[in-house]
Formats: structure tokens, C-alpha cells, sequence
């Protein structure tokens, strides 16, 4: 899957989990949302895996807290 | 007060604080990315271990450690007081856990577990400041739908703020664990993997 794809897809995940738009693509942040809290934070990291069909680690965990971070993690488990 | 509540999770526990914790509260509590919202305290171990004296004493005042099972390293704080046994009723807070942790919803699904299932109360309620908005939409996000704003109801740091509280009762607890309990797996699932 190629970088927009996937950055796409990391998109209509985070709108359906947070139930909110997202305004500015890859440049969207956890800070960004208030919505975007621990617990949604373990909602999308599995839907994630799930829709990838990748695993992350503990640390991507919690380090993965913007799309142009998930877009990244992801391609390199590609 | 002293107590001998613990329990384990999927790959959390809580267990009762003791002096030998002092130093982790103050490391929590002065770290300036989690004390924005707390309450002004001591940087001081020496002036946690004479809290700790008082708390030791006060009936109703349930403080735990959370921790990794698997290595036993703690990974923040959490309390359940105020329990009243006429009203069977009780606040948790006192939430504390160190960045990058994923302890967060497991540790909040155990401190429901040993209210209700443990201590058998009726009613639990967490107020947090209204500006700590993540927190607020965590417990928005468990499904907690009865909340209610406290207008000027806490100061910190000589600033009044609003607080949210949420409350859970013994039902809505049997709708919402369920759910925490199904993400809570999941997180084990992740943490296995590192």
C-alpha cells in the first residue's frame, strides 16, 4: 500500500474513533483533539493493527500519537 | 488508611502503598507533565512519609501502587476515598501514571473492580479539574454517561476552577466493565510483544 493510502485509511480510522473530522492530514496530533484520549488511544492503535494487519510494540504504543507517525510506523512494517 | 486490598489485572496490579513508595509519589507528583492539575505538594520524601502517617490513620482512604505485573515495576498511583459505608459510596483519584505508560485504563478498571466487587459499593465518582480535558474524555469514553460540572469547586494553586464529575453505580458498572475489560486484554497483548 503506498504512503497516501495508507495515510488515508490512518485518517477514516481516527474520524470513525473520534467521531470528529480531521483538518490537517499528516500534520494532525494527539494534542489536536480532546477526544483523543487513553482509552480511544487503545481503540485506535488496534484498529489500526487490525486494519493493517500489523502488530505495534509497546513503545510504538505509546509513541504513535500522530497520523505522520502511524503513516511511517506502518509503511515500515510493510 | 492501612489495608490489604490488591488485585491483579491482565497485566497490571494494585497493591497497597507503604513508605517504601514515598519517593515514587514525589517523583509523580513533581514531575511538571503530570502536576498541572493536582493539587500543590512537597517535593520533599520525608514530608510524603508524614502524609503517609496521617493517610495510614484515615478510615474509608483506600491508596494503591500500580504495577507492571510481570517485573513489578510500579507505574503510577491511584486512590479510592472518602468511602462512606452508610452511603456506599466512595471517590477515586489521586490518578497518577508516568508518561508513556499504558496503565491508564487498566488501572481504572481495577480500582472499579475493588470498589464494587471488593468493598461492595453502590456508587463511585471521580471529579477532575474541567480544563484537564483528556481526563474528562477518558471517563466520557468508558461510557460513564452521568456527569455532572462543580462550578468553582476546586483551587489550585489559589486559581478556582470547575470540576467534572462522573459517576458510576453499580449498574452502569455491570454495562461499561465489559468493555474496559475487552481493551485491557488487548493492551497485554501489545506489551507482550516488546
Amino acid at each position: 500500500m503506498d504512503e497516501r493510502r495508507i495515510q488515508e485509511n490512518v485518517i477514516k480510522v481516527l474520524q470513525i474513533i473520534l467521531q470528529e473530522e480531521i483538518p490537517n492530514g499528516p500534520g494532525f496530533t494527539r494534542r489536536d483533539s480532546e477526544a483523543w484520549d487513553s482509552l480511544k488511544h487503545i481503540e485506535i492503535m488496534f484498529a489500526l493493527e487490525d486494519e493493517f494487519a500489523v502488530e505495534f510494540t509497546e513503545i510504538e504504543l505509546a509513541e504513535l500519537d500522530s497520523v505522520a507517525k502511524i503513516v511511517v510506523a506502518v509503511q515500515a512494517k510493510q | 488508611m492501612k489495608h490489604s486490598l490488591s488485585l491483579d489485572g491482565h497485566a497490571f496490579r494494585l497493591r497497597p502503598i507503604c513508605d517504601d513508595d514515598a519517593d515514587l509519589v514525589v517523583k509523580l507528583r513533581s514531575n511538571p507533565e503530570l502536576n498541572r492539575y493536582l493539587h500543590a505538594s512537597s517535593n520533599r520524601v520525608e514530608d510524603q512519609l508524614d502524609w503517609f502517617k496521617s493517610y495510614y490513620t484515615r478510615a474509608g482512604d483506600y491508596y494503591f501502587v500500580i504495577e507492571r505485573r510481570q517485573d513489578n515495576n510500579p507505574e503510577g498511583v491511584i486512590s479510592l476515598y472518602d468511602v462512606d459505608e452508610q452511603r456506599r459510596a466512595g471517590e477515586w483519584g489521586r490518578w497518577i501514571i508516568r508518561p508513556g505508560s499504558l496503565a491508564a485504563l487498566e488501572s481504572a478498571w481495577l480500582m472499579y473492580r475493588i470498589a464494587f466487587e471488593q468493598l461492595g459499593l453502590k456508587t463511585v465518582y471521580c471529579r477532575t479539574i474541567a480544563c484537564n480535558r483528556k481526563t474528562v474524555s477518558f471517563h466520557d469514553s468508558c461510557g460513564i454517561s452521568s456527569r455532572r460540572v462543580l462550578k468553582q469547586h476546586a483551587e489550585i494553586r489559589g486559581e478556582k476552577m470547575d470540576v467534572v464529575e462522573h459517576e458510576v453505580d453499580d449498574i452502569t458498572w455491570k454495562r461499561i466493565a465489559p468493555r474496559l475489560e475487552t481493551l485491557a486484554k488487548l493492551t497485554v497483548r501489545s506489551l507482550a510483544r516488546a
